[in-house]
């Protein structure tokens, strides 16, 4: 009798999940002398929580939140204030104490979720977007007025405690949770839903309930980011939490292909860095090879969208031509920024990495829209059968040479 | 009567000044019904949040700020006027030669933006339409933070606007006592020229808006377009110049706006300043019922009165905030908003 028969395969994973997870801190910390960087692959578990969550909400159901700060913040907040009134004199075991921390962000942001998600999940589409986003702003101003929390001077926690362990099991419920449920019956009145809201009625699902539990769940999972996000720092800042977050997570569901929890959870580990950029990858750029790579940027997704609209010849060349469009307007646009640096045309004011790091957001985001707006990865979903799939038809065409 | 008495222990309410901040709600809600107009006409035609349209309002302002340096207004011009004893002047040919270049340096943005970002978007999803919205605002925005003049004087209105500092009207009601003798009460409303100047503007806006969009070929086009895109593109109507024409007018309208605000407030201007408005903006288009260009307006004076109501209150601070509760209130009394219509889907 295997090991899996005696406790079934959800104990094991979730024995694996932990030991993993607990090894990788362990190892994370002997190996990476550096606090910045620990916080670096802190902020990726973060920003995968966060992204898979919000995904939940806007991939998964179909709804549009644009607001997950606010639930981030509430999280944050909730955590932060009540880990300095409980806890300030005598602290508890680091991993507990963080625990309790975690359970309290998530519960006070699944409550934010259904005070926000019960009224307002009436409204369909673009009005719910405003109201959630008018929801993260308000939480924002009144937390910045609070004198109490230290309004725009921020909170100082009284400990930190950073758990690398935690923020990836984390990461790793939300991504748990979020696929199990699409297996689910539950998950498919989910889908229902985002496919198709009258017909999803009409086979007797209930709409409003089921949104609102999507709506408290991703909520929950972005509260309790929230919490560990807190206590990494031990400082949390209304500034922290603006509308700029919301759009980077959103930016991340989006770009990883809405529904799609791979895509999400990709995205967030590449576009989380953006934010950092200024600290970790230092480069100069001169304002012409700036202009000439955005002219060159603006060549290359005209050309990908041409041949993705009107070539439809065999799809070997298809590729090839997808592969000299992508790169050699960028190319040309680097001639030519070294060109206009070498005989100084626009000056020589020079950028650094901190400047340009938010354009770069905003150029990959517009990029990645224009010439594949499904996202990334579409609907797809990483799966073994695939990479089965794959390696059997390989092995296929190795045979018949 | 006291003038200044305590309602509320530490809340001060100053009832004289009501008057005075009912009309300042009116004249702001007048630049936020204006950037609402752009929102929702966009709205209407396309299905579309056009997150770049506060983008759009701060790029009008910088053009207004250039050109009147490019007029002769710039910091140094005026320097050396000075230095040389002579006086700066303006007329007001100088203000409609400005409002008419920021107009329509915005109609070209709008309809750049529309044509390279929003065009190729029309077939896709709504939701990866309003992503690359967001992706057209934060490139304008971090964009122009690289490009635009970092720290622009304060404001152009003092050299350019020959109403700055002038005088004001003020209206003193006077009251007759029992004993026959006129008193004049301390309630005071007082609007300068300019003020006067850009509440007469934005009206004269919307009466030509009105007239383009009732009464001329393209306006019937554009609400034909409003009412049901598909058909009206099967009707032989060309929706994509349909389309172009709303997005340069729904622009000219926030370049005015915002070379209004510019020159007769004399907002600082930094790149990332449209963001507010905007967003206030298209709270008040939602407010008024998106796509409902009657409702535009409405949103907009009804969002100035209560910040200014807010603000009078004592809670400045939360004046922004307040904007998104009377949102969210409404919406959730009135799902389509004032004047917007609850349509029943139909499967």
């Amino acid at each position: 009798m295997s090991l899996s028969k005696i406790l079934g395969t959800r104990v094991i994973s979730i024995l694996v999940a932990v030991a993993a997870c607990v090894l990788l801190d362990k190892a994370l910390s002997s190996v990476i002398q550096d606090a910045y960087y620990i916080r670096l692959v802190m902020l990726a578990g973060i920003y995968v929580t966060l992204s898979v969550s919000l995904n939940l909400i806007n991939g998964i159901t179909g709804q549009f939140s644009i607001g997950h700060a606010g639930f981030y913040m509430v999280g944050a907040y909730a955590a932060g204030l009540s880990s300095n009134a409980f806890f300030d004199k005598q602290p508890l075991d680091m991993p507990a104490y963080l625990l309790i921390s975690v359970l309290v962000g998530a519960g006070a942001a699944a409550i934010a979720g259904l005070i926000v998600g019960l009224p307002s999940l009436r409204l369909k589409g673009d009005y719910l977007a405003v109201v959630t986003l008018g929801f993260g702003e308000i939480i924002r101003i009144v937390t910045l007025n609070q004198e109490q929390w230290g309004g725009s001077y921020g909170y100082n926690l009284t400990h930190k405690y950073q758990s690398i362990a935690l923020v990836f099991l984390l990461a790793i419920l939300c991504v748990a949770v979020c696929r199990n449920l699409l297996k689910s019956a539950h998950g498919l009145a989910f889908l229902a839903i985002r496919e198709d809201e009258v017909a999803a009625q009409a086979m007797g699902i209930n709409l409003t309930k089921t949104k609102v539990t999507a709506f408290v769940v991703g909520a929950a999972f972005a509260g309790a980011a929230g919490a560990l996000f807190a206590h990494d720092s031990a400082f949390i800042n209304p500034d922290l939490f603006k509308m700029e977050v919301s759009f980077l997570i959103l930016t991340m569901v989006v770009l990883g292909g809405t529904g799609s929890i791979t895509g999400s959870v990709l995205a967030a580990c590449t576009l989380f860095i953006i934010p950092e950029m200024g600290r970790i990858i230092k480069f100069e750029v001169s304002q012409g090879m700036l202009v000439a790579l955005l002219v060159g940027v603006g060549a290359m997704v005209w050309s990908v969208r041409r041949i993705t609209n009107h070539y439809h010849g065999p799809k070997s060349t298809k590729s090839l031509l997808y592969l000299t469009s992508f790169f050699a307007p960028l190319v040309v646009g680097f001639v030519l920024g070294k060109l206009i640096e070498t005989y100084t045309i626009l000056g020589d004011k020079v950028y650094k990495a901190n400047d340009v790091r938010l354009v770069i957001l905003s150029v990959v985001l517009l990029v990645v829209m224009l010439i594949r707006p499904t996202g990334l990865l579409g609907h797809h979903e990483f799966s073994w059968d695939w990479v089965k799939r794959k390696l059997s038809r390989r092995m296929i065409l190795e045979a018949e040479a | 009567m006291d003038a200044v008495f305590p309602l509320v222990a530490g809340l001060h309410l100053d009832f004289n000044a009501l008057p005075q901040q009912f009309i300042n709600g009116i004249v702001v809600g007048s630049i936020y019904a204006l950037i609402a107009l752009g929102y929702t006409m966009v709205y209407g035609v396309l299905r579309l949040i056009n997150f770049a349209h506060g983008e759009v309002f701060m790029l009008g302002a910088y053009t207004a700020l250039l050109s009147s340096y490019a007029m002769g207004y710039s910091p140094e011009a005026v320097k050396k006027i000075f230095q040389s004893g002579g006086e700066v002047t303006s007329s007001p040919l100088n203000l409609v030669i400005l409002i008419l270049v920021s107009m329509a340096v915005c109609a070209v943005i709008g309809a750049l933006i529309e044509f390279f970002a929003y065009r190729p978007m029309r077939s896709e999803s709504r939701t990866a339409a309003l992503i690359t919205a967001i992706g057209v605002s934060l490139f304008l925005q971090y964009a122009g933070q690289l490009f635009l003049p970092a720290n622009p004087p304060p404001s152009i209105s003092d050299k350019v606007n020959p109403y700055s500092g002038s005088f004001s009207h003020v209206f003193k009601p006077a009251v007759i006592a029992e004993d026959g003798n006129v008193i004049s009460t301390a309630m005071e409303v007082s609007i300068t020229h300019g003020r006067l100047t850009m509440l007469v503007t934005v009206i004269v806006l919307m009466l030509l808006l009105t007239y383009l969009v009732m009464y001329t070929k393209a306006g019937r086009a554009m609400r034909a377009a409003s009412h049901d895109f598909d058909s009206a593109a099967l009707m032989g109507i060309n929706v994509n110049r349909v389309v172009t024409f709303t997005f340069m007018l729904g622009s000219a309208l926030a370049g005015a706006g915002a070379m209004m605000l510019a020159t007769f407030e004399g907002t600082a201007l930094q790149p990332f300043f449209g963001v507010l408005p905007g967003v206030k903006a298209f709270v008040a288009a939602v407010l008024g019922g998106i796509g409902n260009i009657p409702g535009a307006v409405l949103g907009g004076i009804v969002m100035g009165l209560a910040e200014t109501f807010v603000t009078w209150l004592g809670f400045s601070q939360y004046k922004d905030a307040v904007a998104f509760v009377i949102l969210i209130i409404v919406l959730l009394l009135k799902p389509g908003g004032l004047l917007g219509s609850s349509k029943v889907e139909k499967v």
